[in-house]
Parts: C-alpha cells; sequence; structure tokens
C-alpha cells in the first residue's frame, strides 16, 4: 500500500504554502499559534478578573487607563461579567481545542500512523479557515454597541436570551460557536477517517502510540456531541432573532412556553464529553512521554487505552450532575450519581498505569517529562476533588462555588495546559527542526506549577468556605470577610503564573530562529514521526513505512542495535 | 403591604449594620474553615465532605508515593538499567484492575450510597402536614429576593399575605417548607450556613426544606450568574425563636391587611400552595 505520488502537489508559492495549505503539518502550525494568541488573550482576562476579586474598585495596572477609560482603569460590573464569559470561552473553544486537537491532532494524526496526509486536506483546511472565521465572529462582539456575551460561558437561557441579554454580542456568541463546531466537526471526521483508513500496514489498533488513542477518542466525541451544542446553540439563536420560546418560560413566555432547563440539558449532554474531550489527548500524550521518558514500556498499556474508551463511553452517561440543583426528580439525581462515581474505576486503572509505567524504569527528567509528571500531580488533585460534586449532599453545598471553579481548572485548564506544553515541548523539534531550551523550559515549569496550584488550590479553599462563582465583589457579603486575603494570595500567584509564561514565550520564539538545530530522533523514541527528518518532509514519508511492533519497546535486553530502543519498523527482537 | 416595609425599616437598618465589626485584616488562614453550621442537616453535608477528603487524601497520598518515590528511586542516575517487559501482561492488568475496583467499592460506592441515603431520608423528604411547617414562597428576579407568607387565612396570594424582600424572617425548630420560582432569569437560593441551595427557574416551582438550630442574622446568595448585578443579589436570613417569630407574624399580618391595596396587581405574585 505506497502511494507512487504525493497526496497533492508541493506548493510553490507564499500564499499555498503558509495561508491556504493543505499540509497537514502546516495548518497544524497555522492552529498551534491560532491557540497561542488567544491563550494569551483569555490568560490577560484571567488576569483581569483576578485583579479585580483581589481590588476591588483598584484601577488594573499599566493597561487598566487604556483598556476603561471612563472608570480610569476600574474593571466596571458589565465589563467583568463579559470578562468572565470570554475567558471561559476563549480558553476553551479557542486555545486548548485549537493547540490540543487542532495543532498536535493534525500534527501527530498523519505522521505517528504512517500517512503522507490526512485523509481529506481540503476538510483539513476547510477547518482551519472556519475556525479563523469563527474568531473574527467572537472577537467582533466584543465592539458591539452593548458590548460581548455577558451569561456566563454556560450561556443559561433565559439569561442569554433577550431578556437577560439585549445586545447582539450573544446572538454573534452563538454564531461564532456554531461556525466553530463546523469547523470542529470536520476536523474530527477527518482525525476518525484518517486514523482508521490510513494506518500504516501491520499497525493494529493497539500498535498505535496512546497519543493517537486519545486524539482518536476525542474525535469521536467531538463529532457526536459538537451538533448536540450547534443544535442547542441554533435555538438560542431562533429565540434572540426569530421569537420562538423554545427556551422561555413564566412570565417572559407570552406565546406559548418552552423550558429553560431543556437548553441545560442540551448543553451538558455536550458540556460533559467536552471536558473528555480537551483531556484525552493530553491523557494519551501523558502516557506515551512516561514510557519514552522512562526508557520503559508503558504499563499494561492495552488496558489504558480500553479504560480510556471506557471513560470515553461513561462520560456520555453523566451529565446530569452538572444540573443537581435545578431539582431533576430523585431518580434522574441518584442514578447520575451513581453512574458518575464509576467513572473512578478506568481513571484508578490508568493512574495505576502511569505509576506502573514509572515503576523500575531509568527516569531522565528533560523538559516533557517533567510537564507530564506535572500532568499526573494536577490531575490526581483534579479527578479526585470531583467526588464532593458527583455526590448530591455535598454538591447542593459546593454547587456553583468556587470549589467547582477550582476543580474544572485543575482538570480542564492545569492538566490540559501542562499537557500542552509537554507536547509543544517534546514534538517542536520535529516541528521546526530546532531543540527549545531545557533550562527555560525548567523554569517555565516550575513558576508554572507553583502559580497554579496557588491559584487553583486558593479557589478549592474559598468554594469550601462558601464563596460562591461570577462575583464582581464577593466582599459585599458579610460571611466572606475572612476570604479577602486568600482572595488577595490567589491573585498573587496568577500573576506570578502569568509573568511564567514569559520564559516559554521567550523560548519558543528565540527557539524558531536560533535553536540548537534538532537532530532527527533527539528524544530516542521508536514512533514513526521520528524515522523522518526534523522537519519532514512535504509527504512525510518517500516509501510508506510497515509497522512491525509497539510504539514502546525500550530497554528490550536482547537489543544488539547500540539503541535501548526499537523503532516501530523493526521487527520486535525476542 | 407596602406601608409594611417602612415599618421595618428600623429592623432593617438595626439588623443590618449592627453585625458588621471593623476590626483587624482577618488572617489567610481564616479561609480554611466553613461557615458556620445553622441547620439539622448541614452535619450531613459536612460530614461527607471530611469523609471524601480523608479517602481522597489517602489515594493523593498513594499517587504522591508512587510519583515522587518512583521517580527518585527510579531515576536515570539511580537506577540505569529499566526493567523491561515484553507486551502485555495479564499480572499487570489484574493489577490495575484490582486498584479500579478497590477504588470504587472502597471508596466510590460508599459516598455514592451515603448520598444517597441523604437524598431520600433527609434532603428530598419534605415536611407533612402534620409537622406544621412553616411556608414560604420566594420569588427571585433581578436583582432582588421577595418573599411571601400566608396570612391567618392560611392561603397564599391573598390580601392579607405577608411580603418582604430582602430579609426573610424565620422561626428556629420549625420546620420550614420554601416554594421558589423566579419572574425572569434562573437564580439559585444559597443559604451556605445550610449547605443547601436550589435554582430558583422562571416557569418551574422549585423546593427546599430546612429546619434551624441557631438565631440570628446570616447570609443568603444568588448562586446562578443572573446579570450584571448578580454579586448584588444577596438577602438577610434572620432567624428567631418561635414566640417572636409570632410575634412578628401576627403583627406584620395586621400591617398587611391594613396596607393592602387590591389595586397593585403586581404585588399578587404569588401562587396556590399545592401538594405536591
Amino acid at each position: 500500500m505506497t502511494y507512487a505520488h504525493d497526496i497533492h502537489p508541493a506548493p510553490t508559492t507564499f500564499l499555498t504554502k503558509y495561508v491556504f495549505s493543505y499540509d497537514h503539518k502546516v495548518i497544524a502550525k497555522q492552529f498551534l499559534w491560532y491557540g497561542i494568541f488567544f491563550l494569551g488573550i483569555g490568560g490577560m482576562m484571567a488576569l483581569l478578573i483576578r485583579w479585580t476579586l483581589a481590588f476591588p474598585g483598584e484601577p488594573f495596572p499599566v493597561i487598566g487607563p487604556i483598556l476603561f477609560p471612563h472608570t480610569n482603569g476600574v474593571v466596571p460590573p458589565d465589563t467583568y461579567s463579559m470578562l468572565f464569559t470570554l475567558h471561559g470561552t476563549i480558553m476553551i473553544f479557542f486555545a486548548i481545542t485549537p493547540i490540543l486537537i487542532g495543532a498536535f491532532g493534525n500534527y501527530c494524526i498523519p505522521l505517528m500512523i504512517g500517512a503522507r496526509d490526512m485523509a481529506f486536506p481540503l476538510l483539513n483546511l476547510l477547518s482551519f479557515h472556519i475556525a479563523v472565521l469563527s474568531a473574527v465572529l467572537m472577537l467582533a462582539s466584543l465592539f458591539l454597541p452593548l458590548g460581548g456575551a455577558a451569561g456566563g460561558w454556560t450561556s443559561y437561557p433565559t439569561l442569554s436570551t433577550l431578556i437577560g441579554s439585549p445586545g447582539a454580542g450573544q446572538t454573534l456568541w452563538c454564531l461564532s460557536l456554531f461556525v466553530l463546531g463546523v469547523s470542529s466537526t470536520m476536523g474530527a471526521i477527518n482525525y476518525i477517517t484518517t486514523i482508521i483508513a490510513f494506518r500504516a500496514p501491520g499497525m493494529g489498533y493497539f500498535d498505535m502510540p496512546l497519543t493517537i488513542w486519545g486524539l482518536w477518542l476525542t474525535a469521536i466525541l467531538n463529532a457526536l456531541f459538537i451538533p448536540v451544542l450547534g443544535a442547542g446553540l441554533l435555538l438560542l439563536v431562533f429565540d434572540r432573532v426569530f421569537g420562538t420560546t423554545f427556551f422561555l418560560a413564566g412570565a417572559a413566555a407570552t406565546t406559548g412556553g418552552g423550558d429553560p432547563i431543556l437548553f441545560q440539558h442540551v448543553f451538558w449532554i455536550f458540556g460533559h464529553p467536552e471536558v473528555y474531550i480537551l483531556i484525552l489527548p493530553a491523557w494519551g500524550m501523558v502516557s506515551d512521554f512516561l514510557s519514552f521518558f522512562s526508557r520503559k514500556p508503558a504499563f499494561a498499556a492495552k488496558a489504558t487505552a480500553l479504560s480510556m474508551t471506557a471513560i470515553t463511553v461513561l462520560s456520555t452517561l453523566v451529565y446530569g450532575h452538572h444540573m443537581f440543583t435545578t431539582q431533576m426528580s430523585p431518580l434522574l439525581t441518584q442514578t447520575f450519581m451513581t453512574l458518575t462515581m464509576t467513572i473512578s474505576i478506568p481513571s484508578a486503572i490508568f493512574f495505576a498505569n502511569w505509576l506502573g509505567t514509572l515503576w523500575r524504569g531509568s527516569i531522565s527528567f528533560d523538559t516533557p517529562m517533567i510537564f507530564a509528571l506535572g500532568v499526573v500531580f494536577v490531575f490526581g488533585l483534579g479527578g479526585l476533588t470531583g467526588l464532593y460534586l458527583g455526590a448530591a449532599t455535598t454538591d447542593f453545598y459546593l454547587h456553583d462555588t468556587y470549589f467547582v471553579v477550582g476543580h474544572f481548572h485543575y482538570t480542564m485548564a492545569a492538566s490540559v495546559l501542562l499537557g500542552g506544553f509537554a507536547g509543544i515541548y517534546f514534538w517542536f523539534p520535529k516541528m521546526f527542526g530546532r531543540m527549545m531550551n531545557e533550562t527555560l523550559g525548567k523554569i517555565h515549569f516550575w513558576i508554572t506549577m507553583i502559580g497554579l496550584n496557588g491559584v487553583f488550590f486558593g479557589m478549592l479553599v474559598v468554594g469550601y468556605a462558601g464563596m460562591h462563582r461570577r462575583l464582581y465583589n464577593p466582599f459585599v457579603y458579610e460571611f466572606m470577610q475572612n476570604l479577602i486575603p486568600l482572595n488577595t494570595f490567589i491573585t498573587w500567584s496568577a500573576l506570578l503564573m502569568g509573568f511564567g509564561q514569559l520564559p516559554f514565550l521567550f523560548n519558543f520564539i528565540y527557539s524558531l530562529w536560533k535553536g540548537p538545530i534538532a537532530v532527527e530522533n533527539p528524544w530516542q523514541v521508536g514512533t514513526l514521526e521520528w524515522t523522518l527528518p526534523s522537519p519532514p518532509k512535504t509527504h512525510n514519508f518517500d516509501t510508506i513505512p510497515t509497522v512491525k511492533c509497539g510504539p514502546h519497546e525500550f530497554g528490550n535486553p536482547l537489543l544488539k542495535t547500540g539503541r535501548d530502543f526499537q523503532y516501530q519498523t523493526e521487527e520486535l527482537v525476542r | 403591604m407596602a406601608l409594611m416595609m417602612q415599618q421595618f425599616n428600623f429592623f432593617l437598618s438595626q439588623i443590618l449594620f449592627s453585625q458588621i465589626n471593623v476590626s483587624e485584616a482577618p488572617s489567610i488562614w481564616s479561609a480554611f474553615k466553613r461557615p458556620i453550621d445553622i441547620s439539622t442537616y448541614g452535619h450531613l453535608s459536612d460530614w461527607l465532605f471530611d469523609y471524601i477528603t480523608v479517602s481522597i487524601t489517602i489515594s493523593f497520598i498513594f499517587v504522591c508515593a508512587g510519583l515522587f518515590g518512583f521517580c527518585y528511586y527510579y531515576s536515570a542516575k539511580r537506577n540505569k538499567v529499566p526493567y523491561y517487559t515484553y507486551g502485555y501482561k495479564k499480572a499487570h492488568l489484574k493489577i490495575t484492575l484490582l486498584i479500579g475496583l478497590v477504588v470504587f467499592f472502597a471508596i466510590d460506592s460508599m459516598i455514592a450510597g451515603i448520598a444517597n441515603k441523604d437524598i431520600k431520608e433527609v434532603f428530598w423528604k419534605f415536611p407533612t402536614a402534620d409537622e406544621n411547617p412553616l411556608h414560604v414562597e420566594i420569588m427571585a428576579q433581578q436583582w432582588m429576593w421577595n418573599f411571601r407568607y400566608e396570612g391567618s387565612d392560611k392561603e397564599f396570594n391573598t390580601d392579607d399575605d405577608i411580603t418582604t424582600n430582602h430579609i426573610l424572617y424565620v422561626p428556629k425548630g420549625r420546620k420550614i417548607e420554601y416554594r421558589v420560582s423566579s419572574k425572569d432569569v434562573i437564580h439559585s437560593f444559597y443559604i451556605p450556613f445550610i449547605r443547601n441551595k436550589v435554582d430558583a427557574i422562571p416557569g418551574r416551582v422549585t423546593r427546599l426544606w430546612v429546619e434551624l438550630t441557631k438565631t440570628g442574622t446570616y447570609d443568603i446568595g444568588c448562586a446562578e450568574m443572573c446579570g450584571t448585578a448578580h454579586y448584588k443579589m444577596g438577602a438577610k436570613l434572620v432567624v428567631m425563636e418561635i414566640e417572636d417569630f409570632e410575634k412578628w407574624q401576627a403583627s406584620a399580618n395586621v400591617l398587611a391587611k391594613n396596607g393592602s391595596d387590591p389595586s397593585t396587581v403586581e404585588n399578587y405574585w404569588g401562587w396556590k400552595w399545592e401538594k405536591q
């Protein structure tokens, strides 16, 4: 099954090479830049939010007076709502999704399964440019007279209908996410098809690196559930623009009546899998990196893959735990609670496998590895704190408090961010042909790690003390007076974490041009992309490789090649 | 009804301003505690919280022991030759499956069982008529809480209903059932001191019951994002001894009857209290 010619001819002009490229590697880099850009914007928004919580009524330093001239640099309450709405939206849909799924999905899938490109290169090209259109719509909403969406990233009706959000910003928000959904669905279909149809000869599903497993499961969830979100958003747009009443009820529904809770069901049917959509690629990468840098086969890799699959299935059955306080019937509440708890079985299994991989390894602490180890730590905290929220008794108290915020930041923000950084440090040599600086990488890791634990653990604590979410100034409540110092501490941690990204940014941009030239296989790893030059040619493989062994063959004592690992193209020595 | 609020202005100011004592700044560690518990069931939530904390701390200690321990003992410097295993050993699968099941049965099913029991036996066991619960209807709106008590006719939405806003007067030691709804957007009726909350949803009536154990004035918050002034949508819960509450109720009832104005339609936002 070798191809006589390229899937598409090599580009010749600047436009076809860097802008409208069919090449999955170029599209991956486009998504990477896109994601990093929005990561910066979302991060700035986070700092504005944190500043307001720690120092209510004080102007934000330096850029505050430019952004909010009418209030001398103080974030106004309505802007505050927009900030946390867009912080959530941007981080989830415009930063994490493009980096983890757009960039690594596009880059790794063909290279790691031995294909010359994606199954549908045109769909791939369109998926990036539609994502750009979506970003334009989202950013445009900021310049409308009444500003952008301000109903929280969940945008529950009836707040997100005309009753609560009269401006066009909310409509643009819905349309932007709908368009982004189109882009994600295109990507997802492409990934699924490519992985099923384009695996190199000899590569069974369990010979795929676990990174590919994570990306594949993510793509399946994306293809199934992004359309559900799209449907909900479209109905919301109908309510806003055409006067339907799908989600209106009570006094506001003058003709007929719908149900605002319906939207919550639709949203969370999508929303809970979305959490796993974001984390699965990171889990896959971590599972691989732990093995790569321990120089030891991944412990029970089959079980890791299967438990990730089990989580994927379970994730579609538990969404009701987001809605305990809407008072669903007791039967539903109990069912969702019990199903939620079963997720712990596969989670415990792959945690055990991660530790099993480290056990008796020969661990070297390169930058990708310490980020991967960081994921194990923060995801441990994030996953375990989910137990409080899965149990209805404690959730009645903790729901919609900062405890929830801390929990989902540990799982969705901290773990995914660290996983994403691990991926960037790991594949940077392959992507750009140069090495990143190890020392700066380690500085970046430790500052980020200290900062993020200060922020997110602090959030868990203030939530435990009862502080609820999305408050412009929590200290109008008497019972939260004692939380001021801790909130200030969280903000300093957030600033530390924010400034901790500067070494990364410097390292990334500097290494693009001035980093030491990367060799073909700097990490001494046997997966298919490392058999290629760095960076690979446009059509990746001159001849399609034949896969003969799994991705984690390290430390085999029978190896006589002088290497401690095997390429996947080599017959297993036994 | 409108008159009533003015009559209670004095009371209101006393409550709102008496308790804020501007003392020295609190220490950062003072955040590491829950608000006090003033309900008969708050301890269930607290107990389960502590139970989970203990369970996950033990699990997390295992994770950290593995993570940091293995990183120390099996670093490339100390352990030059990694241990090689070909393929997928059955023993490995068994070990990980065992760990998964132990975690599930020892931790998660315990927690789910306890929480299921709490829901069935406490949170969803609404007071029956012979327990003589106090009925309160709550209407949330941007950005205010409206409270309504039945008058001496034991009927809601009649002329002698007592209505208050911003302040919820309740007795100690008597079960209270709230029925909650909303005029405009979704709000959430949240009292941190009873470890409970319930969403106020337009077009729906949700329920919450509580029996309070301590008198005093406590914060009520809106926990669901409801617009720009969401952060200010607080109210005060005033818990009184039963006798004091009945005295207040009697006088408020008289005031409500005298002050009621049938032409003000918006005062009749209540609904018929139906058995559920």
